[in-house]
């Protein structure tokens, strides 16, 4: 028997915002019975304020699928589409206290539902909106990109726990040579932004001098900040994170400051990493460093 | 009662007797002289040995005689039965060095499967026998795999999922006429339903202890004699030089006892227990719209019920079920670690939709009436309950509202 936190039990006892929404503009759908497990996400988002005012949400799946949906719809009342859609799964299950390992996919199919009924309330399909990129398992019909984004937020390490996020590998195993390869590539790109890869020494190459100096993308001048920006209290800040994780990022990629307005950095991303799911990757890692260095900040792209 | 902390004395319904038994306590009271008192080994030429040499050979007569195996030297005691099945597989290679291929089904338990497919990476040839959608083999597919390759026929006598009875004493006829080995994995047969080694030419046939109320650790590899044997495992001559290791006396003894009870109330569970699962199997089917048993109703174990209930997952119907202290177990992907369903739903090409809902409940000689209804009484509104959260389920029938292809139920889809 799963041995489920308590918080997991009593949502799944006792499931929050459990029923069919009528009047629901924002519909997600993700999962399906062949799998296993499907969630059904309904929103009312207020046009004008862009508030989630209501959630509400159906589930077929186990237990820790169901509180996972019950927290979700918890998390993402009364905040903004903006606001709900920082929500990442380890979020949500540190609030169920943890959920076991085996059972992190739970936790990224209530991620997942969530972009799915924003598209939806976008007018998009999830798939218009969300491309898959290569399928790589075709036992669960996992693509590439589901699969680098886990190993890149929660800096997943083997097979066996991209399988526990994402339900790749867990058929026919076949793909897992495939999955080894992915995460070697994320990790490549998460050490350039600073992040030591556990357990992973690389062999020293003594006497080879190799070339780390990045070629700056061929841009255009900066636009001159306007006077808010220029006189922000955070704008030290601002450029000090901006001047960091560019240096990481891949050749022919940079981050240029826009302008801060309040509390908010405006940045545009140039090169590779700005474009598709990298960009959206780029992105969320920026603001994870803005906020390290002062909490109150924020970032948008320009 | 704590949910989560459930066993004998402690509250709780416990309807998963396939997967272990409770010991049964005149079992216990037989071992407990062999921790305590006759403590010596066989082996020894004094005084101490004597007494545990004489329980051992008890306990083979015992046990030869809820088989019905001819002699009690045929009887073979090992770890478990997942190191009898093991010992089959090899020393029917081992001795046949002309021989590479091996019969089986699809529907296995994994200590026939998982070895199997181990040695079909090693260079061994494996037949998998398919089943029907109600989990039954085809005899006359069974006969069409045999040829003068074949080292081993190994069919089990009932499926530990479905309950299904194969009818083994046949087939292991159509084996002695091919002049093919035959074993038979009985876990599931012995102590539910009347088996009679002699009667038929079944090589080898192995079962385990606890399964029928003897403790877990002990199983027995029954080999006919004149059946040409290696051992598996090597380094002593216990067990006439087929099984090394010094013999694990009192759950040897503690499984003669079982055997000898289990014979006791053999006819118990073909009449008393029977009639407890059809009227669990008659009231769930009455009261709970779209579900199905799965399995051939007509030759199943005694014991054995598994039902499928459409359009909801089998783990979140165990966790409800546990809040009532009632115990049971799953097919689903979820309750175990693999994202599969089980291999033999698979097997039977039950649709993904009835498959991740299966539910197994499996009976004992301890089960009374009173279990039985308390279980009828709580699951409809547990499946109802499930089934309201469910966007497969709106209004007490399926719900398909405009559901994509791969959210669709009904989808034909199938996995590659």
């Amino acid at each position: 028997m799963w041995d489920y936190s308590d918080k997991v039990k009593d949502h799944f006892l006792h499931p929050r915002n459990a029923r069919v929404m009528p009047d629901a503009n924002a519909v997600g759908d993700v999962g399906s019975i062949i799998c296993g497990d499907a969630l059904r996400l309904m929103l009312k988002i207020n046009p004008v304020t862009n508030v989630i005012e209501d959630a509400s949400f159906q589930t077929y799946g186990c237990g820790s699928a169901i509180a996972s949906s019950s927290a979700l719809t918890e998390m993402i009342k009364g905040k903004t589409v903006e606001e709900a859609q920082k929500i990442t799964n380890q979020d949500i299950a540190d609030y169920l206290d943890g959920l076991p390992a085996e059972k992190m996919h739970c936790s990224v199919m209530g991620r997942e539902a969530l972009d799915a009924a924003v598209a939806n309330y976008h007018g998009k399909s999830y798939e218009q909106s969300h491309d898959d990129g290569e399928i790589v398992c075709h036992c669960f019909g996992v693509g590439i990109n589901k699969i680098k984004k886990a190993v890149w937020e929660n800096h997943l390490t083997t097979v066996e726990e991209v399988t526990n996020y994402t339900k790749a590998g867990g058929g026919c195993q076949s793909c897992h040579m495939r999955i080894e390869e992915i995460i070697d590539e994320v990790w490549v790109d998460l050490e350039k932004c600073g992040v030591p890869r556990p357990g992973y020494v690389p062999t020293p190459l003594e006497g080879i001098k190799i070339a780390t100096t990045t070629v700056k993308a061929a841009s255009s001048a900066p636009a001159a900040l306007d006077s808010a920006t220029a006189e922000s209290p955070y704008r030290a800040a601002a450029e000090k994170v901006i001047k960091e994780v560019s240096a990481g990022l891949p050749q022919g990629s940079s981050i240029e400051l826009s302008g801060i307005k309040g509390t908010e950095v405006a940045v545009s991303i140039k090169g590779a990493a700005g474009e598709g799911m990298m960009g959206e990757m780029t992105l969320t890692f920026l603001g994870k460093k803005l906020q390290e260095e002062n909490s109150a900040l924020t970032v948008r792209r320009a | 009662m704590d949910s989560r902390n459930l066993g004998e004395g402690l509250g709780g319904i416990y309807l998963d007797n396939n997967a272990t038994t409770r010991i049964a306590p005149e079992v216990v009271d037989a071992m407990m002289p062999y921790f305590t008192t006759y403590y010596g080994n066989a082996s020894s030429q004094h005084g101490f040995g004597l007494p545990v040499d004489k329980a051992l050979q008890k306990a083979r007569e015992q046990v030869a005689d809820l088989i019905g195996a001819e002699h009690p030297d045929e009887i073979i005691f090992t770890s478990c039965a997942s190191e009898s099945d093991n010992t089959a597989l090899w020393t029917a290679l081992w001795t046949q060095k002309n021989k590479d291929e091996i019969v089986t089904t699809k529907v296995e338990h994994p200590a026939i499967i998982d070895t199997c497919s181990f040695l079909s990476s090693h260079g061994v040839k494996v037949h998998y026998l398919d089943v029907t959608k109600e989990g039954d083999i085809k005899p006359e597919q069974f006969a069409s795999m045999l040829n003068e390759r074949t080292a081993l026929a190994s069919i089990m006598w009932a499926n530990n999922e479905t309950g299904n009875i194969y009818p083994v004493p046949a087939l292991a006829e159509v084996a002695a006429e091919h002049g093919v080995l035959f074993h038979t994995d009985a876990v599931q047969a012995v102590g539910k339903i009347p088996v009679c080694v002699k009667d038929s030419p079944i090589n080898m046939l192995s079962f385990s202890g606890h399964k029928i109320h003897a403790p877990k650790g002990i199983g027995v590899l029954y080999v006919r004699r004149g059946t040409r044997f290696i051992p598996y495992l090597h380094g002593g001559h216990q067990e006439r030089g087929r099984r090394a290791g010094t013999e694990n006396v009192p759950y040897i003894v503690g499984l003669g006892v079982a055997c000898e009870l289990a014979k006791q109330h053999l006819n118990e569970l073909n009449t008393r227990v029977r009639a407890l699962r059809d009227n669990l199997e008659r009231g769930i089917l009455a009261s709970i719209p779209e579900c199905m048993v799965m399995g051939d109703e007509g030759h199943r174990t005694p014991n054995t019920l598994n039902v499928a209930f459409k359009f909801v997952e089998g783990e979140a119907i165990l966790l409800l079920l546990n809040e009532y202290g009632i115990a049971a177990s799953s097919g689903s992907a979820c309750s175990s670690e693999s994202l599969e369903p089980s291999h033999v739903m698979q097997a039977m090409e039950i649709p993904f939709s009835a498959a991740h809902g299966t539910i197994r409940f499996s009976l004992s000689r301890y089960t009374t009436e009173a279990e039985i209804d308390k279980t009828l009484e709580v699951l409809p509104g547990i499946i109802a309950r499930l089934r309201e959260l469910s966007p497969y389920w709106n209004q007490n029938k399926p719900a398909i509202a405009k559901a994509d292809h791969v959210f669709d139920p009904d989808s034909q889809e199938v996995r590659a």
